[in-house]
């Protein structure tokens, strides 16, 4: 019997570097692929060929695609799921160093533009076995079930053609999957069922939102965390080592790497890693598979269904690159929707510096939330809403090169003045919101002219602000900075341009007209042709996507295989 | 090449020392870890304490020397030796775990240091009754036991005070993670067990009473109690814990029950069999030693494990709590020994 969490489970600082590069040479392969709760083991993997036509081909093995395979791996189909970065081995690939992890952000060139271009490539991206959830905040929210239905019952957006209290259910589910650790009682939204963890131990960032909060009248709550708080399998509870955004070392952090990974390869899912999808084929209407890009060839891959899970850029970019003579704009792009409704969130930001130590860089980077702005809809005085959507906001703890970077960026500091700032690292707290920008037609993912290294045309990124997204920013910052000044900042300014997660390029809706897919997550154009990622949200709401994107996941798992019997 | 920060770090001129001269203050330096000086001065404090509680008298002074029994004749004396046994297991938790806990917290305040020393004593004093045989009380041991209860019950007051200062107050993150409010109660515990074996031995060993009440029954249903306290601590923790391991529920719904069996057995005539509440007892006894080893085993679960002692036995679950529950236990096999008039053979 082995026992959870003993033997080489845990960090070890005696072990030695892996002599393998997962970033250049496979290590999914020969039957095999990294048990990554241990050091230097392996787990076997299940193979297919090229020639053998799979079940499901799933393109990308993140929040989306990796949950979709693990459920549908369990439910007895053949899966292969392809990743264009490497497999990360947690407890061994994991450095303590910023510049170093940036190794997790999916960097190939993109272009941008618009009046409002996206800055890309860090935050907002991932490029690793088990995607951005890799180096994700791990904050678990669900949605307001009024925002299934925005457009019927609050006027804006579109409405989900999915009902709230099923997602209910698909959200216990995975926050069970992932144990995440929340308060005791969840201060907003109808009943739902306790946490698995309890919350972490907030730090003095979160404490400054507290304050904030308090004096402000407004509710807070620790934040619902996808990292244990004790032990889950062979996962130690979390260290509070601060580095959660650019990879958990300790595999504390429940990412999709090491949760349903394990378990999809233990039903029998194959994963490629370094396998790059460029094209998916299709004959009579149908996909037959898809061509990928793995130890300096092209393959093609058969397979029964195809799922396009690469998130809201590189989704559209695969299915726009994927036109031939039977769909010449793109698959599932009859709706001409595919690439269009590209939506970010706000990722505002007041700062403010402090007479005691906060040292905001210590646990997780949000410990404490308030989402009173996503439940109130109306406002008053000074902070009466006048604009559609919500925002929740969060505690923040920049690392010290990323601060470096904002405060060299955001007040062109450098040199001397830039190393007096720093010296000040340890007395700056911020609050940082995550707030709901509307869907538009004109922000859009299309194909520049440009190649990249596979040969295949990069994504042009075109993203713009409306007056509604303009009127929510200022709000947020006016209610932002008063919060951080009652808790007690002083010198508070104002980060007005950074933006996060991606959503939106392939609309999920009831209408075949106005949407790309259907509320199973399956195209209306090709019947066996999924997209299972943040693209298919027709409204983002004012809280992390990660555990919504789960939730449809795990939802469109459940339509599959109930589908097949 | 100067840095900034050097320039920014040079000390300010010192003008005063040329107004007033003033004879440096007398500094004694040790080079030993201050946390090596407060376990001297608890172990001092303990030896004192037990030569100041003098020596327990011999059985019998019969010709070729002294002879000991383990176990005093009067069922007085024997209940009180158990108390005994019961205040050694929960000063000793309160000793290690307060030692490792305050440790964690810096001794940020103080006031830290009060429980070790207080424990120690408290520990020194119990381990003296736990070897006296003989009926009547020791002034000294009554006064540390007495002292012991105070301490847990300002203790407590700290622990609460800093509970609800915090951001959200009384709330259960703060609960989770600030001061533990129960932990200080358990020496409190040892304080009253301890204090009740002095006056046990004072008491009439036909009729025991405690302030006017049958001295068995009153002590079976206070530490009823006592179990009920401790499994409210450990509950709240557990909680903390989420549940994670099955065997986390054994110390919130064995001694509860065991509890509810010292109930029973106090409302039962005196003389009457206390098998069942014995039984009960020790299992709650053995749950506290074995709990140990089921914290050993979160320890190594935290991050490195046992090979990373140094910060697991701090952030893992205490190894020194769960035998609180084994001193309770013992303090319940007392009373049942009193309301049953017959000494426990082991």
């Amino acid at each position: 019997m082995r026992i959870p969490g003993l033997g080489n489970a845990a960090d070890n600082p005696k072990h030695v570097t892996p002599g393998d590069d997962p970033e250049h040479h496979p290590r999914a392969r020969d039957g095999r692929a990294p048990n990554v709760m241990r050091i230097g083991e392996w787990v076997p993997m299940r193979q297919h060929r090229d020639e053998e036509e799979v079940d499901f081909a799933i393109v990308g093995t993140g929040a989306g695609g990796g949950t979709l395979a693990c459920r549908l791996a369990e439910g007895g189909l053949s899966v292969v799921a392809f990743d264009a970065g490497p497999y990360f081995r947690p407890l061994e690939d994991f450095a303590s160093d910023e510049s170093h992890q940036s190794k997790l952000y999916w960097t190939d060139e993109r272009i941008v533009d618009g009046e409002n271009p996206l800055q890309m490539g860090s935050n907002n991206s991932g490029k690793a076995v088990g995607g951005s959830t890799v180096h994700y905040a791990m904050v678990a929210l669900r949605f307001r079930p009024e925002w299934f239905k925005t457009r019927t019952l609050m006027g804006y957006g579109a409405d989900w053609p999915l009902d709230w209290r099923e997602m209910w259910r698909y959200y216990d589910q995975v926050e069970d999957d992932l144990k995440i650790s929340g308060p005791v009682n969840y201060p907003w939204g109808p009943y739902r069922r306790r946490y698995h963890r309890r919350a972490h131990e907030i730090n003095a960032a979160a404490k400054v939102l507290a304050r904030g909060a308090e004096a402000m009248g407004i509710g807070w709550t620790p934040t619902p965390l996808a990292t244990v708080s004790a032990p889950h399998g062979d996962a130690p509870p979390c260290v509070y080592r601060g580095f959660c955004t650019l990879g958990c070392s300790t595999n504390a952090k429940q990412s999709v790497l090491v949760s349903y990974l394990p378990r999809a390869l233990k039903a029998g899912a194959e994963i490629r890693d370094l396998a790059m999808v460029g094209r998916i084929e299709t004959r009579n209407g149908r996909a037959t598979g898809v061509h990928y890009f793995r130890e300096g060839k092209w393959r093609f891959q058969r397979a029964k269904n195809v799922v396009v899970a690469g998130y809201a850029i590189e989704t559209p970019r695969l299915l726009l690159n994927s036109a031939n003579q039977e769909f010449p704009d793109g698959l599932a792009n009859s709706s001409g929707l595919v690439g269009r409704n590209l939506m970010v969130q706000g990722n505002q930001a007041v700062w403010g510096v402090f007479d005691e130590e906060i040292r905001s860089y210590k646990g997780p980077p949000s410990l404490a939330i308030s989402e009173h702005w996503n439940y109130d809809d109306k406002g008053h005085g000074p902070f009466a809403k006048d604009f559609f959507g919500g925002y929740s906001y969060m505690s923040q703890g920049p690392l010290p090169q990323l601060w470096a970077n904002t405060q060299a960026s955001a007040h062109g500091l450098w040199g001397e003045a830039l190393v007096a700032e720093m010296q000040r690292y340890n007395h700056v707290a911020g609050l940082k919101v995550v707030s709901e920008y509307m869907p538009q037609e004109r922000n859009r993912v299309t194909l520049a002219d440009v190649k990249d290294q596979y040969g295949l045309p990069v994504a042009r990124i075109t993203y713009s602000w409306c007056d509604n997204d303009k009127a929510l920013n200022r709000h947020a910052l006016k209610f932002l900075r008063e919060a951080l000044s009652a808790a007690g900042g002083r010198e508070v300014w104002d980060q007005g341009d950074d933006t996060c997660h991606l959503n939106g390029t392939a609309r999920m809706g009831a209408d075949p007209r106005t949407s790309v897919v259907d509320a199973d997550c399956r195209s209306w154009d090709i019947p066996n042709l999924y997209v299972c990622d943040g693209s298919v949200f027709p409204t983002v709401g004012g809280v992390n996507p990660s555990l919504t994107i789960q939730a449809v996941a795990l939802r469109t798992a459940d339509r599959i295989l109930a589908r097949r019997r | 090449m100067p840095m900034p920060s050097d320039r920014a770090s040079r000390p300010p001129r010192r003008r005063a020392a040329s107004v007033k001269r003033r004879v440096a203050p007398v500094r004694v330096e040790a080079a030993v870890h201050p946390v090596v000086v407060l376990a001297a001065v608890a172990a001092g404090a303990g030896l004192l304490t037990w030569f100041a509680a003098g020596r327990s008298k011999p059985l019998g002074l019969a010709a070729g020397g002294r002879s000991y029994s383990s176990r005093g004749h009067d069922v007085t004396a024997s209940a009180a030796q158990r108390l005994n046994h019961a205040s050694t297991m929960l000063a000793a938790s309160v000793l290690f775990d307060s030692g490792l806990e305050h440790y964690r917290g810096q001794f940020f305040n103080r006031a830290m240091y009060t429980p070790i020393v207080v424990s120690s004593v408290t520990l020194a004093a119990s381990l003296h009754g736990a070897g006296d045989t003989d009926t009547g009380s020791s002034r000294v041991r009554h006064a540390v036991q007495a002292l012991a209860g105070l301490t847990g019950l300002i203790g407590f007051g700290f622990h609460a005070y800093n509970v609800g200062k915090r951001e959200g107050g009384y709330s259960f993150q703060n609960l989770f993670y600030s001061a533990p409010i129960g932990a200080p109660m358990a020496l409190t515990l040892a304080g009253v067990l301890g204090v009740v074996a002095e006056r046990v031995r004072d008491a009439d060993p036909d009729e025991p009473h405690l302030a006017g009440l049958s001295a068995g029954r009153s002590l079976a249903v206070a530490t009823a109690g006592m179990l009920v306290g401790t499994t409210l601590e450990a509950g709240l923790l557990h909680f903390r814990g989420a549940f994670q391991n099955p065997a986390m529920f054994v110390p919130v719904t064995l001694p509860p029950l065991a509890a509810a069996l010292l109930v029973r057995a106090a409302t039962k005539p005196e003389g009457a069999s206390q098998a069942t509440a014995k039984w009960g007892m020790w299992a709650v006894s053995a749950m506290g030693v074995g709990g140990v080893a089921f914290h050993a085993y979160g320890v190594a679960r935290m991050m490195g494990g046992w090979a990373n002692w140094r910060q697991n036995l701090i952030d893992g679950p205490p190894l020194p709590a769960p035998p609180s529950f084994s001193g309770v236990a013992l303090g319940g096999l007392a009373a049942l020994e009193l309301i049953e008039r017959s000494r426990i053979r082991f």
